[in-house]
This record gives structure tokens, sequence and C-alpha cells, in this order.
């Protein structure tokens, strides 16, 4: 009989992912959210007082009879979609927290229904891929272990750094000739965007710089600008984040040069004005506004960030290359090689392009002044600069492990049931990379 | 949740996207029970290929599972020579000819969803009927026959349903009743305790009044039960487990309960398992729990370390910033 598929399950802060090995899309995406029946006063509590002070789980109540003792309290909980559709009557808990696993009690019961309810697999015939962020501390993975082959005795287990997946989803793009896990991912979901230089498989925690710009901040910045230009007058308020987000999704786009694209706008509006229709979610009332320079100016505050934060002012080509400047210097050459893009924030048209070019332009510049100030004795061979961008971008980690998981090698670098009764938990602090895979 | 659902949500969500607007695909997912599905569009768009591979198909065949899913799915299954390489069963589905109103749509994707359950239905179908003839048969020459004796001629065909690598359902229909065998093999030593005490409760559960009308479950470990004794290369270890379930015809008189009944008794061993798992689960919660407090208590008892000043030997005090 042949293998079963790996599971592949990549849990972020915002959404989960999951499907079977070997697929191109996860077969769910839906919000990491579990709604269980404590009242929600418990669950802020457990916020502000840290994990010490945790509700008890529910125990039930002690009718006479043996049959009836049990509760079943610990089973009325939802996931995702579902909880967000409870959430009048449950109460809602993000178990992940800033990519990391907060409150293993709900992530615990949160995997249990993704396996049984959503993937339908029973877990002791498959194989797990599972992500985590970079620096997540290695008690962490430990606990993981700890729940995947206690609880569920799953086959075997492969705990993947987020970053690396990324890199090796970028794989199917046509740009890419040689196999290497070496670049710098650019990660940008909802709420953060992180910069993360990696070496060999290895992630260089040290350089890690994180971007306070993400997708729920363009958002923002569209609906501001809607706002200023007095558009939303005919959307209901309720409304205006959604159909900022539509805005955002559907209509923008990076331009190469700020002014000249406003010049371009000014001379023929009828041109690149575009017209949005919604439609009033309650009433049903027609309405539609347009879209002018929000489209080009939307994802340029990760170019130009002074037009929407005062707070943080650092342009993303310049983080991109402040990071990779405190790497370490043997392989620099092969980050600038591979800068590589991740995430539903950096879907922009052509947000690759002008990625590539303002890195290029730094770099260049910095190799020009060197060549100066050596009086033109030393003549550089110039560094490539490469920003690639493929199709499966908006789930590249998910896709980079659905791939990973499908090599044949994957078995050999997982950790299986056998080696973890022998090692225990700890089994999973040893590191391993997908070598030969590459 | 309590009870698995019966139907693959992967079939009902793609299902439900594809009706709306027809586009390419190419997926591969599971079920319980060793099940493989691979969803795909080989010639066109609006042409949605469904195969299934399933292990005990060639068990399911000698039932009548073709025939059944003949009946089920019409039009729909493709003839056994067309069907997908490495799979069993085909499904195609032309978007361009689908039913037009919302609800057969629905309906429709119901039923597809439910592909598995359909095809592993059909042991339990013919056992029912094979039993509803031995009734009928029974009747005649019952007179003055004991009626504790079960005679050879009153007993059906024992159906064997090898639905994981070890493990199988025997399905048996007798003049009264059909009774349905589970075994189970448990490969963790906490999962045998925890199997063993959720057993019993189903024995238990029998007492309470309201769930008098259920059948009647009976558990062993180690020993097969007697009606499947006789077969050669049972095994009987600590690890294994056999789960017996009665059915009397009231339970399955009707077709819609009848079909209730087998989609929840065929998902019972991987119903078991989840609940195990979900089990450990809660202990895991409670323990958890309890370490936080005794945490607590251990951070109480820490001995309080007395700021004592600290002087140098020309009387000046340290300064800590």
């Amino acid at each position: 009989m042949s293998r079963q598929p790996p599971l592949v399950i990549d849990n972020g802060t915002g959404y989960t992912k999951m499907g079977f090995a070997g697929n191109s899309e996860p077969s769910f995406v839906f919000p990491t959210v579990i709604a269980t029946h404590q009242s929600a006063s418990s669950g802020s509590s457990n916020a502000s007082a840290g994990s010490g002070a945790r509700a008890p789980p529910p125990i039930a109540g002690k009718p006479s009879h043996l049959a009836s003792k049990r509760g079943i309290e610990d089973l009325d909980f939802f996931i995702g979609d579902e909880a967000v559709a409870n959430s009048k009557t449950y109460s809602l808990h993000y178990p992940i927290r800033h990519g990391q696993i907060e409150n293993w009690d709900h992530m615990e019961r949160f995997w249990e229904q993704c396996i049984f309810k959503y993937l339908r697999a029973e877990p002791e015939d498959h194989y797990v891929l599972l992500t985590e962020p970079p620096l997540n501390p290695p008690e962490n993975r430990e606990n993981t272990a700890e729940i995947m082959f206690e609880s569920f005795n799953v086959q075997g287990l492969y705990i993947a750094v987020q970053a690396v997946l990324a890199l090796a989803a970028s794989w199917t793009s046509s740009k890419v000739n040689e196999r290497t896990l070496t670049g710098v991912v650019i990660d940008s979901g909802d709420g953060v965007t992180h910069t993360i230089p990696v070496a060999e498989g290895y992630v260089i925690g040290s350089s890690i710089k994180h971007i306070p710009i993400a997708g729920r901040d363009i958002t923002y910045f569209v609906q501001q600008l809607l706002r200023d230009r007095g558009e939303t007058a005919q959307i209901p308020p309720e409304d205006q984040l959604r159909v900022a987000e539509k805005i955002k999704e559907d209509y923008t786009y990076v331009c190469q040069d700020i002014v000249k694209e406003f010049k371009k706008y000014d001379a023929d509006p009828y041109k690149y004005f575009a017209r949005f229709a919604g439609e009033h979610s309650v009433t049903g009332r027609k309405y539609d506004l347009d879209v002018g320079y929000e489209r080009f100016l939307a994802p340029e505050i990760f170019f130009n960030p002074e037009i929407y934060s005062s707070d943080f002012l650092t342009p993303l080509p310049e983080v991109v290359d402040t990071v990779i400047q405190t790497s370490p210097i043997d392989v620099r050459r092969g980050l600038y090689k591979n800068i590589v893009l991740s995430g539903g924030s950096t879907m922009f048209k052509d947000f690759g392009k002008r990625l590539q070019r303002d890195v290029k332009a730094i770099v260049d510049g910095r190799i020009a002044g060197s060549e100066e100030r050596s009086g033109s004795h030393l003549k550089s061979s110039g560094v490539e600069v490469n920003v690639i961008s493929h199709k499966r971008q908006r789930y590249a980690v998910w896709y980079g492990g659905s791939l990973m998981a499908s090599t044949p090698e994957f078995y050999n670098v997982s950790h299986s049931r056998v080696d973890y009764e022998e090692y225990g938990p700890s089994l999973v602090r040893r590191f391993s990379v997908f070598g030969s895979a590459v | 949740m309590i009870i698995l659902e019966s139907h693959s949500v992967i079939i009902n969500d793609v299902l439900t996207d594809r009706f709306e607007k027809p586009s390419r695909a190419d997926i591969q997912f599971v079920d319980y029970d060793n099940v493989r599905f691979h969803l795909s569009t080989p010639s066109s768009k609006t042409q949605l290929l469904l195969s299934m591979g399933i292990q005990c198909w060639p068990d399911l065949v000698k039932y009548g599972a073709r025939e059944h899913l003949q009946d089920e799915y019409q039009d729909y299954l493709l003839p056994q020579d067309q069907t997908e390489q490495e799979y069993d069963v085909s499904l195609i589905i032309d978007l361009e000819k689908l039913p037009e109103s919302g609800e057969d749509r629905l309906a429709l994707i119901s039923r597809i969803s439910h592909l598995k359950s359909t095809a592993m239905s059909s042991p339990f179908l013919s056992a029912f009927s094979e039993q509803s003839t031995l009734q009928a048969n029974y009747k005649e020459p019952a007179g003055a026959q004991q009626a504790d004796i079960v005679q050879p001629e009153n007993k059906g065909e024992l159906k064997i349903v090898r639905y994981r690598e070890e493990e199988a359902i025997y399905i048996q229909a007798t003049n009264d009743r059909v009774t349905v065998i589970f075994s189970t093999v448990f490969k963790e030593e906490t999962d045998k305790v925890f199997g063993r005490v959720f057993l019993q409760e189903f024995v238990d559960a029998r007492k309470l009044n309201a769930l008098q009308n259920a059948p009647q479950v009976r558990y062993s470990n180690r020993e097969p039960p007697l009606e499947i004794r006789h077969l050669p290369g049972l095994k009987n270890g600590e690890d294994w487990g056999y789960v017996t379930f009665v059915l009397s015809p009231r339970h399955f008189s009707n077709p819609t309960q009848a079909q209730a009944n087998i989609n929840r008794i065929q998902l019972f061993r991987d119903y078991l398992h989840y609940h195990i798992k979900c089990s450990k689960a809660y202990m895991h919660s409670r323990m958890r729990h309890r370490v936080a407090e005794f945490l607590k208590i251990l951070n109480r008892a820490k001995p309080e370390v007395a700021a004592t000043e600290k002087k140098t030997a020309t009387g000046r005090t340290f300064r800590t910033r």
C-alpha cells in the first residue's frame, strides 16, 4: 500500500493554512481562532495576568449516575470560520500571538479539530509538517512535539522554519535556476512584515528586522485616503473597512515613479480613475465611488513610509539592505541574489520590480562610492540583485511545506515516532535542514 | 464536536466553489481508513473527475458496492474500465449539466461528499436485506425448535471488510439481528487504558433509561468474541480490542434511519480513536493547570532575600543602578 501523504499545517497568527503534501494550494485557510464556552471575562484576564492565571478547564457536575458523570464540555468548541460565526454565544480566543503559541490548551484542541474534522485523517497514519516562526524558543518546539506525539500519536513530525519554506517555494519561479536555501525572505502578512536572512537553511537570527507596516496598515491607509477625498460619504460606516480592503486587493499596483504617476493621473483622470461598485449589505442600496491616487499610493507606504506613519520612517529597500549588510560577509552575495517575497501583502503588481530597482540603486551607489574612494584603482565586478516573485506567493510558506513534504527526503529528516520514544521531546531541539533535497 | 461527520469537508468545499465558478483543480487528499481521493480536471475546466481509492475495495465489491454506487450516482459514475488508474471508483461531474435549482445542487454536493460512506455502506445494506429474508424464512419452520440455538441455515454469510491494514469489520446477519464486530489495535499503552474506560462507558450507558433502545454493545479485549473465533488469522494479544454491536431490526427498518446508523457505525473506529485523543488532550489541559497551581505554591515558598546593605571597608555603600 502506498504511503499516506503527510499533513502540512501552517499555523500563523492570523490564519491557519492546512492541507496535504503534494497539492499546490492549502485545502483550508481559516482564522486561527477557537471559540470555547468559557466566559469571556476569564479569557481576557488570561491575557492581562499572563500564563500563570489561567482559568481552570471546565469540569462536569457530579450527577449520581456513573455514565453521566463525565461531561463533554471540553468537546464543545468551534474553530476557524465557524468560531467566528458562533462568536455571539461563545467566547473567542486566539491561541497564537506574534507567531508563537501562547495557550497550549487551546492549541491542542484547535489541532484536534483541524485533523479530525477538517482534514479527516487518522494522525496515526501520517507524518506531520508544522511551521514555526524564526527565533521560536526550543521549549515551544518541545511542547509541540509532546502534543503531536503523545496526544495524536503521529508517525513522524517535522517542524520547519517558515522563512526556509518560503525560500523553497520560490523554486517554482522561472527566474530561479539553482535551488538554494540562501536568501532574504520578505514575509508580509496582515499584522507585521519580517525581513529574514537565511543562509544554507539556517536563519541568521541577529539580523532579522521587523517592519510595523503590513496589510492591515495598507487597508487603513486606503480608507484614510478615501475619507480625505470625501468618497466615504456613500459607504455605510460598517462596510468602510471591507470596501477599503476590496479596493486594496483589486485595484492597487506599485508605480515606478510617484511624481510621473501623479502627472499621468492628472492629465487623463478618466483613463486611470477606476469605479468601484458596491452594495449596502443590509438595505441592498447600490453605490459606487471613484478609486483614484490610492491605486498606486497604497503600496507606496512600503517605499515611502512617511506618507502614512510618523514613527517608522525607514523604507523597505533600506531595511533589506541593512539586513544583508549586518549578515556575515561571505553570504551577502547570496543574499542579494535571492530576495524572496512571501505573504499576501507582497502580491501587488510590480512590487518585486520596484524593490529590485531600489535595492540595486543602494548597492550600486555604495560600490561607486568605494571605487571612488580607492582612487579608481579597484574596479568592482558588481553585485547581482534579484527579487523573486512567483505565483504561489500568497501561501508561499504552506506551498514550500507541501513541496518539501512530498520529497522522499522528508521521511529521512523528520523525527520519527521511534526516535521520539528513544530520546523524548528534547529530540526536536536538534535541527535538521533539507540538505540534499536541494 | 462529539460525533465525526460522515461527509468529506474538502469535497464539499471544493464542489461548492467550483459549481459557482469552474476552474482548474488537481487536489489529492485522504479520508479515514486509508481512503485516498483525487479531484482533478483532466480535460477541461468543466469536467470534474473525482476518484477514490479505498483499501477494502475488493471486499466491498464482493458485497455489491459497485451496484450500490451505480444506484446512488447513476450517470456520474464512470464504468469500471474508465476508472482512473490506481483508484477504484471515479465519478465525473460535468459542470455545464448541473441541476438548475440551488436546492438540487446542494443535494448533489452532499451526495457526492458522502462518496466514501456510500461505498462503505454496501456490506451493511446487504446484511440488512439478508436479515429480512432470513427472518421471513425463519417463521415457517420455527415451530418447536429451541430458540436459543441458532441453526446454521438461519445464519447469513459472515462478511469481512478489512478496512485497515490489520483491522477489520465483521458483519453477520441472523434471523433476528445483525451483529457488527470491530477489531481494533491500540498502538500505545495509554491508549489501551483510555480505550477500555471509554468502551466500558458504552456498556454502562445502556443502563440509563433514555438509552434503552440503543443497540447492545459488548467489549472484549485480548480474546475475539465467539461469533468470529473460528476464523483463522485472528490476533489476540494485549493490544487488541473487539467491539460488538448487536443491531436489531428496529435499528434499520426505515431506510433513512438505516443510512444514519450505517454512517455512524462505519466511523466507529475513528470515533473511538478521536475520543481517546480528546480525552488525552483534556487530561493534558488539567495537568497544565495543576502544574501552574503548584508553581504558584512553590513561588510562595521561596525564602525572601533579605536586602542587606553592602559596604566597603571604608564604610561607603555600593550604589546600584
